[in-house]
């Protein structure tokens, strides 16, 4: 492949992952898998870098910088910003749930333990509304 | 909210296999029943607005919010009907969601 063929390729899926990235938690709220877009981000940057070598032009390079670019918010962003520090859970499993009560949408109280031998519980705790 | 897509695909299945879904943030209710009844999940939410029970669960992530306010971890736990705790997961990540499939299997062994 040409190097201005391999720069707009690097561009190409820099800048379609990231619109995939976005384009994915507008209409679904469903985060890409950190895993696909680092390696997207990462094999754009490293199809710049080999147009780069092959012709030092304007649009090599700059197809290098912008991918990299990507590549290194994309790692800061999963790596830093994403990270949940470790807590210490006081739930394990094969331990009881320390019983708790909350009210619903409706107002009306909820206790873990009134599910006690009726039903299996799936408790997700999630950060609100975002 | 994002963070309950992931079970939303097997929110039928959890139900069928007997099992209630009680998702807990410290959002008031109506907006997250409002955003619920529009994906068509059937949650039931709880209300921890002071992070109380969240707390108390030792699942707060410090300064963790867009202001800097305490919010959850992440975290989804699965109780038999004994209430002991069968599978349990705790983000590293918000961006990573439980694999619904290991919360199905978990809920259908009990």
């Amino acid at each position: 492949m040409s190097a201005p063929k391999l720069a707009a390729a690097a561009l190409a899926l820099s800048l379609g992952t990231v619109g995939a990235y976005a384009g994915l938690i507008a209409a679904l709220s469903f985060p890409l898998p950190p895993a696909w877009y680092l390696g997207a981000l990462g094999f754009a940057a490293a199809l710049a870098l080999a147009a780069v070598w092959r012709a030092r032009r304007w649009l090599t390079v700059s197809a290098f910088a912008v991918s990299a670019l990507l590549l290194v918010a994309a790692g800061l962003f999963n790596f830093v910003a994403m990270r949940v520090p470790e807590s210490r859970p006081l739930v394990a499993v094969g331990q009881p749930v320390p019983d708790f009560t909350l009210t619903d949408a409706a107002g009306r109280p909820v206790s873990l333990s009134d599910y006690r031998g009726k039903k299996p519980v799936v408790l997700v705790f999630y950060r609100g509304y975002w | 909210m994002a963070e309950l897509q992931g079970l939303g695909a097997i929110t039928h299945e959890l139900e069928a296999a007997g099992a209630e879904i009680l998702a807990i943030s410290p959002d008031p209710n109506e907006r997250s029943q409002q955003l619920a009844d529009g994906l068509r999940v059937k949650y039931r939410f709880l209300a921890d607005t002071d992070l109380t029970v969240t707390r108390r669960l030792g699942l707060v992530h410090q300064g963790g919010g867009a202001n800097g306010e305490d919010v959850p971890r992440p975290a989804t736990i699965v109780i038999d009907r004994q209430g002991v705790v069968r599978w349990a997961l705790f983000a590293h990540n918000v961006q990573v969601r439980p694999d619904a499939r290991e919360v199905l299997r978990a809920v259908r062994g009990l």
